[in-house]
């Protein structure tokens, strides 16, 4: 009796004691979110009601901006722009990760020389690799047309600068997807597959029936991640056809962002843009995770 | 790809944990059983008389699947290094001969003209300097500030503990366009535009991600070395440091190859915060480079060539480390 009489202060008094220490190790990196991820959402949303450009003091407008940015054309067809984009992008880099993963996960002597080299050029800064494929394209002494015999403007082609951009972004991605989906594939428990192939499936029922199924939150986490990035993409698209690319083809939603902003300075407009893309996003991605909730199959045992 | 701040790596708690799993499975099950061929002889062993008929149709098949699945990775190789050969050739190119010559002959002869030109009126070794500082400065503070962090949230108690930690987790969803804007409003209005600061101040506090990795492997570490540690006299802080920290070199490893990837790679947030050459980073600089020579393709090409040297070097020597580390934090 007397003992737990005494220890209660004891135990709140270390408590109060941890919990100062805790907060102590929290103190930087709460400051930093703070300060550069949480204030930041105030100010854009304060920005989203302001008419500003940096120099004339601001004008509260209230929704004006959103208004204008919602019924303008130039920002429909940037989000249709970044809509194509996503939809070239993630169907061919999913397939084609998926496919290489398959191929890799066959356990043939090289794999992992193989599966390196992929990795390749997601380790370098996608805007070194945007430069690098624009000399590709380019039509004074691009690779490309030295490689067809050809003499085209690749990238100064409407039609053609779009599925570019998104071709190289693809290139540059399938490898990390890749990467994922062998983690997910080698984590197939190897008795399902045997007992699958006791039971005379073939490789193409084996691979439709049962990986195929197995790998949704390995499929889900590369979707999601996938998708993120690319409504966001900005590097690339940046290097390889600056301005928005031939008559705009090319401006998507992050190059729109960036020339409404700092080139253009209207950052009420820019705060608005930015906002519709996060919400977006967090659309897109709530939706997702109702898709796969209802037909993933988490439970292995 | 846009995102320095991994974004991408935007990862609920059963996001993450999923990919963990794949990762933790993925050591003792090895590869598809089909083509191991250890695993398949044992198995024609146990069952003789269902699996003999099917072996000769199986291995004829088998090798046909050998010779196509060399042939489609070897073109996905050649297609994802080719334009690396070629820009590295274009790199040691004399000028002359790239305008006479097909721009896929091999360089003739070799010259480091185009990198002595980038160094010197190309103005590239400062680039290179802000950027290994900001990289260097950028590095040391997320992996404290987010170990210290890391730490509070997985071995202490304290009111609103869960609470704050879904606010770090929350931010994992804000994306870099978003906050670029407004962080370009604050710093010009701190009067930090164009300076050191601002390109490693909004990353130096630590990263929510860094945060969310290494709490969740902080928790994996057994009780039981913390209290004995505790009896033995050590404080929170000698503890963190000196058994936690080393227990956790693998996880803290791969920290911090993702930072100086993602903000050796960064572009945006420069391109931005930065005008004219004095604070420059390497991206910004290729970049300017590239629209201020536009056909000089040998220098430019000697500008992408510093750009990702480094890196690649770093993927050289710890290439098994990244590409496992990549898989099993899903970084980007």
């Amino acid at each position: 009796m007397t003992t737990a009489v005494s220890a209660a202060p004891k135990r709140r008094r270390s408590g109060t004691r941890e919990a100062a220490l805790a907060w102590g190790l929290l103190a930087p990196s709460l400051a930093g979110i703070l300060a550069f991820l949480v204030l930041p959402i105030m100010v854009v949303l304060w920005l989203s009601l302001n008419k500003w450009d940096l120099l004339a003091p601001m004008r509260f407008v209230g929704l004006q901006n959103w208004v204008d940015i919602l019924t303008e054309p130039t920002f429909a067809r940037s989000m249709l722009i970044t809509l194509t984009f996503v939809a070239f992008v993630i169907p061919l880099q999913t397939a084609l990760g998926l496919s290489m993963a398959l191929l890799l996960s066959r356990g043939l002597p090289g794999s992992s020389v193989f599966r390196v080299i992929y990795v390749i050029p997601w380790i370098c800064a996608p805007l070194a690799l945007g430069v690098v494929w624009k000399w590709i394209f380019s039509p004074y002494g691009g690779a490309m047309n030295a490689l067809l015999g050809t003499n085209f403007e690749w990238l100064s082609n409407p039609d053609f600068a779009l599925p570019l951009v998104a071709a190289v972004s693809i290139w540059s991605q399938v490898g990390y997807t890749t990467l994922f989906f062998m983690a997910g594939l080698a984590g197939i428990p190897s008795q399902i597959l045997e007992a699958a192939a006791i039971d005379g499936a073939t490789a193409w029922q084996v691979f439709w029936k049962v990986k195929l199924p197995l790998l949704g939150p390995t499929m889900f986490f590369v979707l999601v991640t996938g998708v993120i990035a690319s409504f966001q993409a900005f590097d690339q698209i940046y290097a390889l056809t600056p301005n928005g690319g031939p008559q705009g083809s090319t401006d998507v939603i992050a190059t729109r962002i960036y020339a409404e902003a700092f080139k253009a300075f209207n950052l009420g407009n820019a705060a608005v843009m930015a906002l519709v893309l996060f919400f977006l996003l967090v659309i897109v991605t709530v939706l997702q995770q109702r898709f796969f909730a209802s037909r993933v199959t988490y439970d292995l045992s | 790809m846009t995102s320095p701040e991994m974004t991408t790596g935007y990862a609920g708690d059963s996001l993450s944990k999923a990919a963990n799993e794949d990762v933790r499975l993925a050591k003792p099950v090895g590869a598809d059983p089909h083509t191991n061929g250890k695993t398949d002889a044992d198995r024609e062993d146990e069952k003789p008389g269902i699996a003999a008929p099917l072996r000769s149709a199986g291995q004829t098949r088998g090798v046909l699947g050998t010779v196509v699945s060399y042939v489609l990775l070897v073109f996905g190789a050649l297609v994802t290094l080719a334009p690396f050969v070629l820009s590295f050739m274009t790199a040691f190119k004399s000028p002359g001969q790239f305008a006479s010559e097909s721009s896929l002959a091999l360089p003739n002869p070799i010259t480091g003209q185009n990198f002595s030109n980038l160094f010197g009126d190309g103005g590239f070794i400062s680039p290179i300097v802000v950027t290994s500082q900001a990289v260097l400065l950028i590095l040391i503070g997320q992996l404290v500030f987010s170990i210290m962090a890391a730490f509070a949230f997985a071995r202490m108690r304290f009111r609103g503990r869960d609470a704050l930690f879904w606010v770090y987790l929350g931010t994992l969803m804000v994306p870099q366009v978003v906050t670029v804007i407004p962080l370009y409003v604050m710093f010009s209005q701190l009067d930090l535009r164009n300076t050191f600061w601002a390109l490693v101040l909004p990353f130096t506090f630590g990263s929510p991600y860094a945060v969310f990795l290494l709490r969740e492997y902080f928790r994996g570490i057994p009780e039981d070395i913390i209290s004995a540690a505790r009896i033995d006299g050590a404080n929170t802080w000698r503890i963190l440091w000196l058994i936690v920290v080393p227990l956790s070199r693998p996880i803290i490893a791969t920290l911090a190859i993702i930072t100086v990837v993602t903000h050796w790679n960064n572009f945006m947030w420069p391109l931005i915060i930065t005008t004219g050459r004095d604070w420059q980073t390497v991206t910004v600089a290729t970049a300017a480079l590239q629209g201020q020579y536009n056909a000089n393709w040998t220098l430019v090409m000697a500008a992408t060539t510093v750009a990702m040297a480094p890196l690649l070097i770093l993927f050289a020597i710890f290439q098994r480390h990244i590409v496992e580390s990549i898989s099993l934090t899903g970084f980007k």
